[in-house]
């Protein structure tokens, strides 16, 4: 038929990227995502105002959000209309459809996850109504966050599977929401790969709480389960060891990083988000494994105090976020194991923190309640 | 007509290509039309994380998109070249 559809790896996509009219593009493109950015973040900035990740004292008054998340997941009965038919709604019964119970029960575990280690109601720690649409499009192989609700295809069966079958995935896209109402990074370049970076290590977060897993029991994998029978991988992406998810004939192989060295320069995916977050992901889990013990407790409450501490500039890059974990990790924990642990994490992926660049802006102890 | 479709970012981040030519197609008068409506540029809109961007090239001219605010002519074309539920 003339038809040839392959599926390529990235270095040939940059060629074509620098043939002929894909810079003139790519920077118009460029132009209107900015454009179209800034009116994002200045919406947002009236929505949440200037204080991020507002503190939230032990002992929530009656006036707080609930402790109960308020989910509702829709079909998108295989169009492109959001959100789609209602087909369950918070404290419903289970649904016949598998789909919507998996979209459901990660949207729990994940509110679950935020509230009980880190003192967070949902992703604008307000207390927000989680929505989430399934049966997007036909054969759909994505799951995205569009800024206000999460979307996830059923896949074509022949790379993918469904997108609500690992709970780290839907742990991933709803931590969209969380950096979305937080530190608010940039989806370009560093500071969009530190984006990514915090969407896998909150989803593995989320799913290490939910399976009660240490640092060493956990398997750092991001999509495990997703991949179709018979596709030469055990996940999509690899945090402990970043270009080893996958090596199949059609996919490719894993091309992502694990360390500056291996540092991708391209325009495509916005700059590589989805490659250079294997540097930021190895670091986090450099850090969790030396401090040992369950991930979320103290790496997590580091991460998670630098991604809602105030101190982040949207456009943080690598260096920027690695010293800002070391101060989150200082004025927490103090000048001790925790701190040299996640400086040694930075270290190792070749990540030099920012001299000056990281003050918090507010005491983490004051933040989050205990688990 | 040679139409190009080349798709990137996606939770994935795994990019994916697609071309064909027209000439002697049985539905090329039908390709025509929907390649030229396509070109026709949707929204300008803030990235959406993990969402597919796409670049749609018709012989010399390109139009960039971006999920989830594909036109539905862009939305058909890339689904019938990529071939797997764009």
């Amino acid at each position: 038929m003339g038809v040839f559809c392959t599926i390529v790896p990235p270095h040939v996509l940059d060629a074509l990227a620098r043939s002929g009219d894909a810079t003139l593009s790519a920077y118009a493109r460029r132009t209107l995502e900015h454009d179209a950015r800034e009116r994002t973040r200045r919406r947002l900035t009236t929505v949440i105002g200037p204080t991020l990740a507002a503190a939230r004292p032990t002992g929530v008054p009656a006036a707080g959000p609930s402790d109960g998340p308020r989910r509702t997941i829709h079909d998108a009965a295989h169009l492109d209309t959001l959100p789609g038919t209602t087909v369950r709604e918070e404290g419903a019964k289970p649904s016949k459809d598998g789909s919507v119970n998996r979209a459901y029960d990660g949207l729990g575990a994940t509110f679950e996850t935020y509230l009980k280690a880190y003192g967070r109601h949902s992703v604008d720690g307000k207390g927000l109504p989680l929505v989430a649409s399934v049966h997007y499009l036909k054969d759909y192989n994505n799951a995205f966050w569009n800024g206000e609700q999460m979307v996830f295809g059923d896949g074509d069966g022949r790379i993918f599977l469904d997108f609500t079958l690992p709970v780290d995935v839907i742990g991933h896209e709803l931590t969209h929401g969380v950096t979305q109402y937080s530190a608010n990074l940039d989806y370009f370049g560093q500071s969009g790969a530190l984006n990514e970076s915090v969407s896998d290590v909150f989803g593995s977060l989320i799913k290490q709480y939910s399976l009660g897993q240490t640092a060493e029991q956990a398997d750092w994998l991001i999509g495990a389960g997703l991949l179709a029978p018979g596709v030469h991988g055990e996940a999509l992406r690899s945090m402990k060891a970043p270009g080893t998810a996958y090596d199949d004939p059609n996919l490719g192989k894993d091309p992502q990083p694990g360390s500056m060295s291996g540092y991708v320069s391209t325009s495509e995916d916005n700059g590589g988000v989805h490659l250079n977050s294997g540097i930021p992901n190895r670091a986090f889990y450099l850090a969790a494994a030396a401090i040992g013990g369950h991930a979320w407790e103290q790496a997590g409450q580091i991460w998670y105090d630098t991604l809602t501490g105030g101190s982040l500039s949207t456009r943080a890059q690598f260096a920027d976020f690695a010293a800002a974990t070391v101060a989150a990790a200082t004025a927490r924990y103090g000048e001790g194991d925790q701190s040299r642990a996640v400086a040694s994490a930075w270290q190792q992926v070749g990540v030099t923190p920012a001299p000056g660049s990281a003050v918090p802006r507010q005491q983490p102890g004051e933040q989050t309640q205990e688990a | 007509m040679r139409i190009e479709v080349v798709r990137s970012g996606g939770f994935s981040g795994i990019p994916a290509h697609a071309a064909l030519d027209t000439a002697g197609r049985p539905d090329a008068g039908h390709l025509h039309a929907l390649a030229e409506a396509a070109l026709a540029p949707g929204p300008p809109q803030a990235p959406t994380p993990d969402g597919y961007s796409y670049d749609i090239t018709v012989d010399a001219r390109t139009v960039h998109c971006a999920d989830p605010q594909l036109t539905h002519p862009q939305r058909e074309l890339i689904r019938l070249l990529l071939d797997e539920g764009a």
